[in-house]
């Protein structure tokens, strides 16, 4: 545990994704480590999250009492799978479209990659529990809650996935460097002029005229196009599977179930609570 | 696993072994593998409309609709053929058709392989959505990706015959017209894939010989107004 925590630590000061640290085109982490810890930060979250029904006592609707406690148990777990989820649902599509354009990566290295950008994702998520866990005991009103917790999410979502992009684009520019080096290597020089102009000439040699992009660029440019879509599909389906998956809070108005009725969609629920908000008081 | 899951990998990544001359028949049968293999999984998680909406008969549903798939796919394939057969012939590129085909098998693959990796999201609309005309419609979409997609790759595959004579290209496009304009009409035909949660479970609808065009627009016009 400890050494999955220094490993967690070293990818969130950027140790692991150093450009030289990335030299082979992947990225040197325990995948399955890593993966047990995104539960247990989950986990915590899920307990920061699920606190609100447990602190505001029996709800009206409630008639057994013990349904608060189901509450925390439920958003205790929902929270990892939820990411899991979300993850399942979209990791086939990123992975084809991936070896569509021609990238380099193999499955092995896009899972370690996922995976590490949903560890950033979890610690910070996980480190905002606590602030989540005072306004539980500190606030009454729901529909404010409801829309910390998104904001939450969007901020450890967000970073989670600046963080894949950032590690993607090193990659990829190694990918380039690479192939040039290649390039390289393959022409001998064959005389001292030939020598001393590629010296004297960096610019012309090293870089690549406007109309004929090096392979490794073109390629790295369709591959961070792809994982830019995704993305935003991550962005999309996670905010879904998280309505799918509600009540994560558990309404005060509405006795306890495991999962709610299919209506609505995510962001109709969002406007509808800004709206409680804004006009009731929630 | 592993072993399984290569050729499909090789199919996106545009391996060598798909075009070359060499071991055609063994190419040929690894891709209609791939083929079969990925069409049934995309159907039989079209298929999962009843099953997630918790309605009776929603295991032969799935099981209907992912034999459906590789039937709609590979019948779509055997009626364009001999026009583009024809076409190819007439426009003198006959000699290049044994490789125009394995072009296209090798995209139709795709098709399928791009589709079944689509599927879980297919799955997840339906578990946030029970509307049926809005599943029909988010089916459409992901076909229309995943045929907009395969495009990518079938356009890489061609490239060397286009290279070799520019008209290959035209008739890359014209089948690609045609192939669209069979398999969507058979779709119809061949319809229902997800299973309306009204009607019985049945392998096809007796009232199912009309139009698709027709009825598809009116579906927008109804989304949208």
């Amino acid at each position: 545990m400890l050494k999955w925590l220094a490993q967690l630590d070293r990818l969130l000061r950027g140790e692991t994704t150093r450009p030289e640290s990335l030299r082979d085109g992947q990225i040197e982490i325990a995948a399955g480590g890593l993966a047990i810890l995104i539960v247990v930060l989950g986990m915590i979250y899920g307990l920061c999250m699920g606190s609100y029904s447990l602190l505001k006592g029996p709800s009206a609707a409630d008639v057994d009492a013990n349904a608060r406690y189901l509450q925390l148990i439920a958003s205790t777990i929902k929270v990892p799978a939820l990411f899991y989820l979300t993850l399942l649902v979209t990791f086939p599509s990123l992975y084809v479209f991936n070896a569509l354009v021609g990238s380099r990566l193999t499955m092995g290295n896009v899972l370690r990659l996922l995976i590490a950008s949903l560890a950033v994702n979890l610690a910070v998520l996980a480190s905002l529990g606590p602030i989540v866990l005072f306004f539980s005991a500190s606030t009454k009103s729901y529909a404010f809650i409801l829309l910390l917790n998104v904001t939450v999410f969007s901020v450890a979502g967000f970073l989670g996935l600046v963080f894949l992009m950032q590690t993607l684009n090193r990659l990829t520019s190694i990918d380039w460097s690479r192939d040039r080096s290649l390039e390289a290597a393959r022409e001998p020089i064959s005389s001292a002029d030939d020598a001393a102009e590629i010296f004297l000439e960096p610019a012309a040699h090293g870089d690549p005229s406007a109309l004929e992009l090096p392979p490794g660029q073109a390629l790295g440019r369709h591959t961070r196009l792809v994982f830019g879509c995704w993305v935003v599909v991550f962005a999309l389906v996670g905010a879904q599977m998280g309505w799918v998956l509600r009540p994560f809070i558990g309404s005060p108005g509405l006795p306890f179930s495991w999962f709610r009725e299919r209506q609505s969609n995510f962001f109709e629920a969002i406007l509808e609570a800004l709206r409680a908000l804004l006009t009731t008081g929630g | 696993m592993r072993a399984w899951l290569a050729p499909a990998d090789d199919v996106l990544r545009q391996a060598p072994w798909i075009m070359s001359n060499l071991e055609t028949r063994r190419a040929l049968l690894r891709l209609a593998f791939c083929i079969v293999a990925f069409a049934l999984l995309y159907g039989a998680m079209m298929g999962t409309f009843r099953g997630i909406a918790g309605q009776s008969q929603w295991m032969r549903q799935i099981v209907y609709s992912a034999v459906k798939v590789p039937i709609l796919l590979s019948v779509a394939f055997a009626i364009s053929l001999p026009n583009f057969f024809v076409l190819n012939s007439l426009f003198g590129l006959r000699r290049d058709f044994g490789q125009a085909i394995r072009a296209l098998v090798a995209a139709q693959a795709g098709l399928t392989i791009i589709l079944a990796s689509l599927g879980p999201v297919t799955m997840l609309w339906y578990a946030s959505s029970a509307n049926y005309q809005h599943a029909l419609l988010f089916n459409g979409l992901m076909f229309a990706v995943a045929s907009f997609s395969a495009q990518w790759l079938v356009r890489g595959y061609y490239r060397p015959l286009i290279v070799r004579n520019r008209r290959h290209s035209l008739m890359l496009w014209t089948w690609m017209f045609v192939y669209a304009l069979v398999a969507i009409q058979l779709a119809w035909i061949m319809r229902p894939f997800v299973g309306s949660p009204a009607s019985e479970v049945q392998f096809l609808r007796a009232d199912a010989w009309d139009n698709a065009y027709v009825y598809v627009i009116r579906l927008v016009w109804q989304a949208v107004f």
